[in-house]
């Protein structure tokens, strides 16, 4: 298990690495709401959690892995470079004029479930696909990601009282709670209850827990197949997690480093290899 | 089969549902709107029937994902909530993946009459002809209407179907070549009329009324919205000396602004009166006959406009 985990937190420094150095060329990018999901999705991805086969990503039976907060899409691609899907030369490309590499993730790209870029459709989709593999008695589980800032679009909670009321357990979502949104704090205590407690009254199993501990990640997505209800667990997530002065500013949401900066960051990031 | 005396939601429910007894993979969502055929739909077809609740955008959503999986599916709800509060969820997540899903929007124009204005349906098709991907289909009777039904099962992407309510007079057969898009109701002459929906059965009677005072018009019933068949409905209105396109719709992006731009693209001089709902909010409350007859559309309006239109074209 540790080994497991020392291989997972080396994983996610290298994914860290490169995708600062894609937005160091292209100069554009999420940083900050990238790496505070990047050791949930390497969990995900490298921690025998999502069921896929590299060599043929449209596989059938594969889990479904619908991504809300599409702007991470860097941390995607340089996964599914690793993984075998996405062929290295394309990240070249990467937000270039005509480029499929953009902002946001298309469905042409292996990997990608959906079109994404707008916030709250993840969950809807996500239901259907877990709707459909009931209905064909297909195994496949469905997992989402969603930010915390994402979780105040309306659409979001038609979806989940949706999913609760369809007992979909096939179903399982990650909030990404980094408790920043683009240009304000998510107070802990806005006045309106917490996400768990919202969760837990729309049907919803809960389980929170820190989103950079590999041990907690893993031990949550545990006995997948005992859900007797939908799934959301609520990572504690620290935006621009794993660069010290990127961490925990909105200006990290979607701020260019300068070249300084890219050093500085470079080589935090290479000390903790 | 006949579909006479057939309401036109029945005629287009009860084709989804022969559809859906031969075909496992089609699912239907409605957003907890009710039609009487959809009650043998859910008794019969339990598996395939989903009321996704008054919740429009998650089934939107949740059709996202069953198409993506590989189903064919029939969302229902009215027009302005499943189309004017799901715009974007219509763009990005079925056109933009040009998913086999069926729009059925209920309350086509007028129809819901006295709810008012929230359920009015007048500026869906200037809003959703903008998706490129997007077949509009608006029938005008109940023969078409079910095979309306059997086009959107055969697409292999979005379809929007417009669904009037209530009994239409018959127009189509069942051996139309249903593929054309539009129908030469009555044969062209010197002044044709284009309408579509619930008003081609209002044309029809402009018609008569204008036979009254000598003058003999055609008729086309334009159903298929978008993708128009441009270059067969040109042909048959090239020789036209003046076009009146009828609709019950803002005068903004509906028929009356097609025909404007397949007359301007391919170069046509052809005198157009577009009638149609003002650039206005219809906060008034009543029938449907009572908001046409309010907006200035009575027949006895429309035959005093096209006899002062024709006057001012002859001069």
């Amino acid at each position: 298990m540790q080994d497991k985990i020392e291989f997972l937190k080396k994983k996610s420094r290298e994914i860290r690495l490169r995708v600062l150095d894609t937005i160091s060329e292209a100069l554009k990018g999420h940083i900050g709401g990238t790496y505070s999901c990047v050791d949930i999705l390497v969990a995900l991805y490298y921690g025998n959690i999502l069921c896929f086969r590299s060599k043929d990503p449209k596989w059938q039976r594969r889990d479904r892995f619908i991504i809300g907060k599409g702007h991470a899409c860097l941390a995607f691609y340089h996964i599914w470079i690793d993984l075998g899907f996405l062929d290295v030369s394309k990240i070249k490309d990467y937000g270039k004029n005509g480029s499929i590499l953009g902002g946001q993730l298309h469905i042409s790209t292996a990997g990608a479930e959906y079109n994404s870029g707008s916030l709250g459709h993840a969950v809807g989709i996500g239901a259907g696909m877990s709707l459909a593999a009931k209905m064909d008695k297909k195994d496949y589980k469905v997992f989402f990601l969603i930010g915390d800032g994402e979780c105040a679009e309306g659409s979001i909670w038609e979806s989940v009282m949706f999913a609760a009321k369809h007992k979909l357990n096939n179903l399982i979502g990650i909030v990404d709670r980094n408790r920043l949104s683009v240009t304000d704090v998510i107070e802990k205590d806005d006045g309106s209850g917490s996400l768990e407690g919202k969760f837990k009254a729309c049907g919803w199993k809960v389980i929170n827990i820190n989103g950079h501990s590999f041990g907690e990640i893993l031990s949550a997505f545990r006995n997948l197949d005992r859900l007797r209800q939908p799934l959301m667990i609520v990572a504690d997530t620290v935006k621009g997690k794993g660069v010290s002065f990127m961490e925990n500013g909105t200006k990290w949401h979607h701020g260019i480093p300068t070249k300084e900066e890219f050093e500085l960051a470079r080589g935090e990031l290479e000390r903790q290899l | 089969m006949s579909f006479a005396g057939v309401d036109i939601r029945d005629a287009f429910f009860k084709e989804v549902y022969n559809i859906a007894m031969q075909d496992k993979n089609v699912v239907f969502i409605t957003a907890d709107t009710d039609s009487f055929v959809l009650h043998d739909f859910k008794r019969d077809l339990p598996r395939q029937f989903i009321n996704a609740s008054v919740a429009e955008q998650n089934m939107i959503n949740v059709a996202t994902g069953l198409a993506l999986s590989g189903k064919k599916v029939f969302i229902l709800a009215l027009i302005p909530f499943v189309i004017l509060r799901c715009f974007e969820h219509i763009k990005v997540n079925i056109c933009s993946m040009n998913l086999p899903i069926t729009i059925i929007g209920l309350g086509a124009g007028f129809a819901s009459g006295i709810d008012g204005p929230t359920h009015h349906a007048i500026d869906d098709i200037a809003i959703m002809r903008v998706l490129p991907e997007i077949t509009i289909l608006n029938p005008s009777d109940s023969m078409l209407s079910a095979n309306c039904a059997r086009i959107a099962y055969q697409a292999n992407g979005p379809v929007y179907v417009r669904l009037d309510k209530g009994k239409f007079p018959e127009l189509y057969e069942s051996s139309y070549d249903f593929s054309a898009g539009f129908k030469i109701i009555k044969p062209l002459r010197e002044v044709n009329i284009i309408s579509t929906g619930f008003m081609t059965k209002e044309a029809l009677r402009l018609i008569g009324k204008l036979k009254e005072k000598s003058l003999d018009a055609g008729l086309i019933d334009l159903y298929r919205i978008k993708p128009l068949n441009s270059l067969p409905l040109l042909k048959h209105i090239a020789n036209s000396k003046l076009l009146v396109t009828i609709e019950e719709n803002s005068i903004i992006g509906g028929i009356g602004t097609i025909v404007s731009e397949l007359l301007t693209d391919n170069r046509k001089s052809i005198a157009l009166k577009r009638i149609a709902l003002k650039d206005k909010q219809y906060f008034n409350y009543g029938t449907r006959e009572w908001l046409i007859d309010n907006c200035g559309m009575d027949i006895n309006s429309l035959v005093k406009d096209i006899l002062t239109y024709l006057k001012i074209t002859e001069n």
